[in-house]
């Protein structure tokens, strides 16, 4: 019951979309239209660009439209993919069969603000920096602050089940999100939440809906409204960044800092000794440091001034216990005020020989245990350094390690490796060396009792077939899901190995 | 897929020159630059990205789509730079590796191409034709008399007992000269009360850089060798840009054209202005006891990192309070008056400058200031809606400065018929 790729779509099938949506220029099926929906930054197999595009382009305005369009493309048999910032860093808004991109980027409206219940209702198009910067006014924010901050979408957050570089302190997307409206694959709208009313935000009546519609990367429906939570603004923000000689006193530094029971601990980052030599590439912005500099470790406090005038204390202390020497406040503040800015450059990609070429960011972002980072290290440097060796378009961008688990620092990381990858020399051979590359890295997270991804997702090859693995006997819980909530198999067909269910 | 409707190598020829530039973003496809994009605020609709303004060019390069197909997309930009400032390519290495992420320069080498391929929208085609035959642009629409053109072009100046010629010359924009006469009226007066010397153009036709915007590169250059010559006639060695656009034309347009050659100096009237005040030439005296804020014109802010001087002459003068909203935060803002977007789309330039407006208002000022007189009718048409005043900074030191300024600040849109 796979449907075939729709690449084109009947007139009568357009001209309905047409009547669905009653405004000009929002059912759109020219090829630039198509062309810019077909990609994400993920690295994209750009030589088979035309395989991926989708046949057309809604821009719908309502639930309601979004509900006749999912009916439509049931009676049609058309997939249907939705997509919001499109800024994922797996192919979540990726067309993998064409069909019908619902691009949801017009419904970005703030409806309601309640200081009362503090709580927020928006629709799925609208980014975090600029809800914050209206919830500013307010002396309130929205804390889901992921690498992507000034581009992602709160839809596309709820399909991924995003990252928070905050999280430890705030929490992450799932924990943010108090409830949402969902137009499930059949098309009814239907609100999910912990339970009780959207301000609810802990119930203990019927299943968690919430968590089975966050995360799915578009499979499971399109988000068409969120109630979020508001945070009081932080009175007070404290970073510091420590140097180490040797990755394992970082490590073991990382550890102290997240079991002191600092509350106020907003999240503890490692960068590992490929990730310094990286962003030594650039010198001019990145504050130089020693050449005995293997490790950084960055840390950051919010809260009251004066919990962090407290906490500051001991977190400074807990720093240099291991031998790790503080940078300055000078790299302190401005560091960490532009890590949405840091985490990837095109420009500085590297060949063997040391020229420049313009790379792709490929994030792995398992998420592991403590104990077994820097075995995971060292194995997943070899792996890389083999396939840089093997076909020349690789390059190893290093390591980071975020505290993981929301409120709860200690235990979990999220464990990324970095790659570029020249994009521009991209064939079906060196493509596949890359789905290789991932399976492989995706492997060793797995023989070490972790997961696969944190919050990317895992819907691409490379990653996609562990998925059974990895989800045990609960994968086939999810294809009883899958097939009773899509019975047609139209919502983002060919992703995360869900085709399963139809076999 | 369409088929190029003309001469396919000079698609081929934009490819080339564009890739590698195209590629550095489409590497990345962080897509920073989306939120900050004022038509992107507006339409909501990826198309109109400065990211997909690159991956077209890639686009291209493998055979998906031809300049046809995107012509339309690359009208939907005001030109601002907000884009280019915002990129990480730009702000965090740009420095390090002498990059700089070109999406100003792409959508005019696009909208070129179009020129060049019979694909050019029919208002910009008219504009042009009527600036090429008026030798300044017609702002004042072409319906009825047509008070713009040669005839016209020193009308503004009446009374003012302004020489023509000198070393230095205050080159009066088209929307200055002809539609908001209160800014260079403003200016002039400014200028001979700091017993600035300086006189105006012999022959001056518009500054060629609106038709560069639309794609028209020869018109562009014939109009630039004309004021070139024509300063060169009469020992012109500075030349005063009272307006941004002017002012980025000849600092980067007029160079590129005429490489060493162009030893012209060129000074943008918010930092002369700033000098004279800090030089205790200008003295503003007369209070004005009005609640402002200020609209950094983005081919001041985000193009030419002029945003000092404004707010130090604002500062300067009495009774004036300043509500500032800082420069960065001010990369997401525009009039939508640039790029050539009102004659083509004036419905998203009127929503951009709604928007605009709706910010001042939530600051709860009298006066919303600009130093850009492109962006003063969109913004005053949105602030008569909303109950907010519009003028020029040079207008206010005028006043500041005692003088009676006369002119008109203008009040309605231009008509171009189709």
């Amino acid at each position: 019951m796979t449907a075939s790729p729709t690449v084109e779509l009947d007139r009568a099938v357009v001209a309905d979309l047409e009547a669905i949506m009653d405004e000009p220029g929002s059912v759109l099926t020219d090829v630039s239209s198509r062309a810019n929906r077909s990609r994400v930054p993920a690295p994209f197999p750009v030589h088979r660009w035309a395989e991926h595009m989708p046949a057309a382009v809604v821009l719908p305005r309502t639930a309601e439209q979004v509900s006749e369009i999912v009916k439509l493309a049931n009676r049609a048999r058309v997939p249907v993919v939705p997509r919001a910032g499109g800024t994922g860093l797996n192919d979540g808004a990726v067309p993998l069969r064409g069909g019908i991109v619902v691009d949801v980027k017009r419904m970005n409206q703030i409806k309601e603000i309640d200081m009362i219940d503090r709580t927020v209702t928006v629709g799925p198009g609208i980014n975090m920096l600029k809800l914050n910067e209206e919830l500013g006014k307010y002396h309130v924010f929205h804390p889901d602050t992921p690498a992507s901050y000034p581009c992602s979408l709160v839809g596309g957050r709820i399909a991924c089940s995003g990252f928070s570089l905050l999280g430890s302190r705030f929490g992450h997307t799932r924990d943010l999100v108090i409830s949402f409206e969902i137009v499930l694959p059949t098309g009814e709208i239907i609100r999910v939440g912990d339970g009780g009313g959207k301000k609810i935000r802990k119930s203990s009546t019927g299943f968690h809906l919430k968590h089975l519609f966050m995360g799915h990367q578009g499979t499971l429906g399109i988000v068409t409204e969120a109630t979020l939570e508001l945070v009081p603004k932080p009175e007070a923000e404290f970073a510091a960044f420590f140097a180490f000689d040797d990755y394992l006193r970082a490590h073991r530094t990382v550890h102290g800092i997240v079991t002191s029971g600092i509350a106020t601990l907003a999240g503890t980052v490692i960068f590992d000794e490929k990730k310094v030599e990286y962003l030594r590439r650039d010198d001019e912005a990145f504050i130089p440091m020693p050449p005995w500099v293997n490790s950084v470790v960055a840390t950051a406090l919010y809260g009251t001034k004066a919990e962090v005038s407290e906490a500051s204390k001991i977190l400074m202390d807990l720093g240099r216990r291991e031998g790790g020497r503080y940078t300055g406040d000078e790299m302190a503040v401005g560091d960490w005020a532009s890590r949405h800015d840091r985490y990837a450059n095109p420009l500085h990609g590297r060949l063997a020989d040391g020229s420049v070429a313009p790379m792709s960011w490929h994030c792995e972002d398992a998420s592991l245990n403590w104990s077994v980072i820097p075995q995971v290290r060292e194995e997943w440097t070899a792996i890389t350094q083999k396939y840089v060796d093997r076909y020349g378009i690789f390059d190893n961008w290093g390591m980071y390690c975020y505290t993981n688990a929301s409120y709860k620092p200690w235990g979990d990381y999220l464990v990324e490796i970095d790659i570029g990858i020249w994009e521009e020399k991209l064939d079906d051979e060196k493509w596949a060396g890359w789905v290789d590359l991932k399976r492989e890295i995706a492997k060793v997270s797995l023989a070490h009792g972790g997961s696969i991804s944190s919050c990317h997702g895992t819907t691409r090859a490379g990653d996609a077939e562990l998925v059974p693995e990895e989800m045990g006997g609960g994968w086939d819980v999810m294809l009883k899901i899958k097939r009773a909530l899509d019975p047609n198999n139209i919502m983002n067909p060919g992703k995360q190995m869900l085709d399963q269910a139809y076999e | 897929m369409s088929q190029s409707s003309g001469n396919g190598e000079l698609q081929r020829d934009f490819v080339e020159k564009w890739r590698e530039n195209g590629y550095n973003c489409f590497s990345s496809g962080h897509k920073f630059c989306r939120e900050v994009c004022p038509v992107m605020q507006v339409t909501r609709n990826e198309n109109h990205t400065p990211t997909a303004f690159h991956a077209n060019i890639i686009a291209m390069d493998k055979g998906l789509l031809d300049i046809e197909d995107v012509a339309d997309d690359y009208v939907h930009c005001t030109q601002c730079g907000g884009c280019e400032i915002r990129c990480p390519n730009t702000l965090f290495v740009g420095d390090f590796y002498q990059a700089r992420t070109e999406t100003v320069k792409v959508v005019r080498a696009a909208r070129a191409l179009m020129v060049d391929e019979g694909l050019d929208r029919d208002g910009w085609k008219l504009w042009n034709r009527l600036t090429d035959e008026l030798k300044n642009e017609p702002v004042l629409g072409i319906e009825g008399d047509r008070p713009t053109g040669q005839d016209h072009v020193r009308d503004w100046a009446e009374g003012l007992d302004l020489p023509v010629g000198g070393e230095t010359i205050m080159f009066a924009d088209c929307e200055a000269a002809f539609y908001r006469t209160s800014n260079t009226r403003a200016t002039a007066q400014v200028l001979q009360k700091a017993g600035v010397e300086f006189g105006l153009m012999n022959e001056q036709w518009c500054c060629g850089g609106p038709a560069a915007e639309m794609g028209y590169v020869d018109q562009s250059r014939a109009f630039a060798e004309h004021n070139l010559a024509d300063w060169r006639a009469s020992g012109v060695k500075r030349v005063i840009a009272i307006e941004p656009h002017d002012y980025i034309h000849f600092t980067e347009d007029y160079p590129a054209y005429f490489g060493e050659d162009f030893d012209i100096e060129v000074v943008q009237i918010v930092e002369l202005v700033a000098e004279l005040i800090k030089d205790g030439r200008l003295k503003l005296e007369h209070p004005i006891n009005k609640t402002v804020t200020y609209h950094d014109p983005c081919r001041l802010n985000k193009r030419k990192n002029i945003h000092e001087a404004p707010r130090y002459i604002l500062r300067s003068i009495p009774g004036l309070v300043l509500e500032d909203v800082d420069h960065v935060t001010q990369w997401s803002y525009c009039s939508g008056g640039g790029g050539g977007l009102p004659i083509e789309k004036p419905e998203i330039t009127a929503e951009i400058s709604d928007m605009r407006l709706a910010r001042a208002k939530e600051l709860d000022v009298d006066m919303l200031v600009s130093a850009c007189v492109w962006s003063e009718r969109p913004l005053a048409r949105a602030g008569d809606e909303v109950g907010i005043e519009v003028a020029d900074i040079i207008e206010l030191v005028a006043e500041s400065a005692g003088i009676e300024v006369g002119g008109s600040r203008g009040v309605s849109q231009p008509t171009v018929s189709r």
